[in-house]
């Protein structure tokens, strides 16, 4: 495709995410070594201002700095750096998402040309469409390939394959939809470049600035708390996918393959110890306890490639017949576990006052 | 299978690997596949093979003589390490559509079932439980017919239209083959494919299937407004839309008053489409039915998409298209629940394609074996049994047949 010239500074300054802008950024030889320049303070200003901006405003959402645009593109890469060197995933996924709300946002109100130039410029293979649909509101088309890498992550029933007009190979889609999924396009992109360990090569100012951010993050999480599972297993509070597995298993019918391995693995991820979970098929015609053995430690992790295996999810249940149909609760969560656990707190608030 | 058949079976095997073993040929990048194979005396897959060209393939088959061989859709860095450490570069887009999972005119009633706690047996598609001791579980005995083979080709061909037609792929990048079994095997190996997880796979499986379609994603409107025009999918659509209006406007031409009915819809409803029968065949060349019957509104045509997408979807096994390290067989190897062959044909002429025909493997003398019981069938152009407790001679490729799927001995 060549070099596109096609994107302005100002476009560098609201997508600094773009390959553009990547290689603008490399003729500012912005070195980490000399991050403790005080020139380059007001870059540092605004990246540290992006993850704050990030932690503090619900939905987490970075600004756009008009007329400001050197200092708009270069805090990027160095907001990145500092992110990933708080080694705090809360922090860095609030971040990744806020840069991802941030491009969507900004991209809803481009038009149609810049939407192709930025699309172009992540490496998508994306058209302006022809023909029938492009007056229907889908006003572009895009490679199968490209959107099933993005729409991946959305759950809404509108991103599923199945759900979209397809012809030869290209999903028709509406500029707000394009949008929608550049911004997993930037989360992904960002997400990646968080990995990095950079926390050994920053200098100390930049350290301080981290650490700063740390203490931001660490006042605001006081009050939530992540709830801990309760040591054993709730029966009560099983998805109906489960409860169905389970009572199949009790009664000696036969699973499937993935029906066992979705039952045996959310079992031990709800704290059923191996031992039960082997019972639990000894009425199964076939029952054979090396093999049922072998099996459910295998899942557990306490064998072979020693990974413990987390229960599939709704839609992986669902693509392979097992899900039975959902309930009032199955409608707000897209995993077995996390109907458990929302199930859990529904159950425990139940409990009249003064009883424990 | 006794010790003598076995050894016949494997003799017969060994020759074909032997002096046929030119026909296998090194799939594409055969350095980054895994090879896996099981023998006739073993239950457990020999796996973790690699090779490095057809060469290599051709001269281990024939030392080792497998009842089934299979390599890897996916490429390694590594093919013959662990599982954890093979180093996965991707994997080509595969499909198994198998006439078990299909159900058929035929009403598998060449199958037959064992139970294993009483010995009790009958035809069919084997009961939840056992009628006479409540076992849940079977022997079973399955049989491919032409009526079996012919519905799976038929899921075949609406599963190439669609990655054709929607997908985009050229015909000549969608392989189509013939198990050697029961069933086809669609296969994509263009380089853009490979990368994809396991999640974009299922994404297409539920494609494929039709699995959480919703029709007012489809163009269906006026599903939540009580006034307003209801409007629908038309037949020159893209994609599902043409699907589902294809699939609604050939359900209502062939249905009864029975079919309506045991949709589930109600009496009113009902009547309200036989009486305008006429009308609705008539307005698919216009905006279609959609809005065209009073009485008949959204969730009712609801229903009936439902009904209608069956046809029109593709029944794929979901297992082995989201699996990307899943071992296929080996093209031109050969089944060892038949010895045939698995045979690739080119796209365009599914049609004409004729498994008992192409699959043939052995084609030079006879045998004489003890038949138990076997349904009539054809190999070639030539029709054989029924057998029941007999002694026949028959062409080696019927006899390997049988002798392959345990319902006869070596006499």
């Amino acid at each position: 495709m060549g070099v596109r010239l096609v994107l302005t500074k100002i476009d560098l300054a609201k997508y600094p995410f773009t390959s553009e802008a990547a290689e603008y950024i490399k003729l500012l030889d912005l070195r980490i070594e000399n991050l403790a320049n005080p020139e380059l303070k007001p870059i540092l200003d605004r990246a540290e201002n992006r993850i704050e901006e990030a932690l503090l405003n619900n939905p987490p959402e970075v600004s756009y700095r008009e007329r400001d645009e050197d200092i708009e593109i270069s805090s990027f890469p160095v907001a990145v750096m500092t992110a990933a060197a708080t080694n705090n995933d809360y922090m860095r996924r609030r971040y990744t998402l806020a840069e991802a709300r941030r491009a969507y946002n900004l991209l809803r109100f481009e038009d149609d040309v810049k939407i192709l130039d930025i699309a172009g410029s992540v490496k998508w293979r994306v058209k302006r469409a022809k023909g029938k649909f492009s007056s229907g509101g889908y006003g572009f088309t895009l490679h199968f390939i490209d959107f099933l890498q993005n729409a991946e992550s959305l759950r809404e029933k509108e991103w599923k394959l199945v759900n979209r007009v397809i012809k030869d190979g290209r999903v028709y889609l509406s500029k707000r939809e394009i949008a929608r999924l550049l911004q997993e396009e930037v989360r992904k992109h960002v997400e990646a470049k968080l990995r990095v360990r950079v926390r050994p090569m920053l200098p100390e100012n930049v350290i301080e600035r981290v650490d700063r951010l740390v203490q931001v993050y660490a006042v605001k999480s006081g009050k939530t708390r992540f709830e801990e599972l309760p040591k054993t297993a709730v029966n009560a509070a099983f998805p109906p996918c489960i409860r169905q597995l389970y009572d199949a298993a009790a009664s000696g019918r036969h699973l499937s393959h993935l029906g066992r391995f979705a039952l045996v693995s959310f079992l031990l991820s709800v704290g059923v110890p191996s031992e039960k979970v082997i019972d639990l098929f000894r009425s199964s015609a076939d029952f054979n306890e090396r093999m049922t053995r072998y099996q459910v430690e295998h899942i557990a992790g306490s064998r072979g490639s020693r990974t413990s295996y987390k229960p599939p999810s709704c839609a992986t249940l669902r693509t392979h017949g097992i899900c039975p149909g959902t309930d009032d609760l199955c409608e707000r969560v897209r995993h077995p576990l996390a109907y458990y656990r929302l199930r859990l707190r529904m159950i425990k608030t139940a409990v009249p006052a003064g009883q424990t | 299978m006794n010790a003598k058949t076995k050894a016949f079976v494997r003799d017969k095997f060994h020759q074909f690997y032997d002096k046929d073993s030119y026909r296998i040929e090194a799939p594409p990048s055969i350095a980054q596949r895994e090879f896996g194979v099981l023998l006739f005396n073993g239950s457990v897959m020999v796996r973790h093979k690699g090779f490095s060209d057809a060469e290599e393939l051709r001269s281990f088959l024939a030392r080792n003589v497998p009842l089934h061989a299979y390599y890897s859709t996916a490429y390694y860095e590594s093919p013959q390490e662990k599982m954890e450490s093979k180093g996965w570069l991707g994997a080509d887009l595969y499909f198994d559509i198998d006439a078990d999972h299909i159900p058929t005119d035929c009403g598998k009633v060449h199958d037959r079932w064992t139970c294993k706690g009483c010995g009790f047996s009958g035809k069919g598609v084997a009961p939840e439980a056992c009628p006479v001791c409540k076992g849940r579980s079977f022997d079973e005995k399955t049989w491919a017919c032409e009526v079996c083979l012919e519905s799976a080709k038929q899921e075949t061909v609406k599963l190439v239209g669609m990655l054709t037609e929607d997908f985009g792929f050229a015909l000549n990048d969608v392989i189509v083959s013939f198990s050697g079994h029961r069933g086809y095997h669609v296969h994509v190996e263009r380089e853009e494919i490979r990368g994809m997880d396991s999640m974009g796979r299922k994404e297409i499986v539920d494609y494929i299937t039709g699995t959480g379609l919703e029709a007012e994603f489809h163009g269906l409107k006026g599903a939540t407004q009580r006034r307003g025009m209801l409007s629908g999918p038309r037949l020159d659509d893209f994609g599902w839309r043409g699907r589902i209006a294809k699939g609604v406007s050939e359900f209502l031409k062939n249905s009864s008053r029975d079919d309506l009915v045991s949709l589930g819809l109600k009496k009113r409803v009902v009547d309200a489409m036989i009486g305008n029968n006429a009308l609705i065949l008539k307005s698919w060349d216009s905006g279609g039915p959609w809005n065209l019957v009073k009485g008949v509104g959204p969730e009712n045509w609801k229903t009936i998409i439902r009904k209608a997408l069956k046809t029109q979807s593709a029944s794929v096994d979901t297992v082995v298209t989201t699996d990307i390290h899943r071992l296929i067989r080996l093209t031109n190897s050969l089944h060892g629940k038949t010895g045939l062959m698995k045979v690739e044909f080119s796209t365009p002429d599914i049609g004409r394609f004729d498994p008992f025909k192409e699959a043939v493997a052995f084609k030079e003398g006879e045998a004489t074996i003890v038949v138990e019981e076997a349904p009539e069938f054809r190999l070639e152009e030539e029709s054989f049994g029924p057998f029941r407790d007999e002694r026949v001679e028959l062409p080696m490729a019927a006899a390997v047949l049988l002798l392959c799927k345990g319902l006869a001995e070596v006499a």
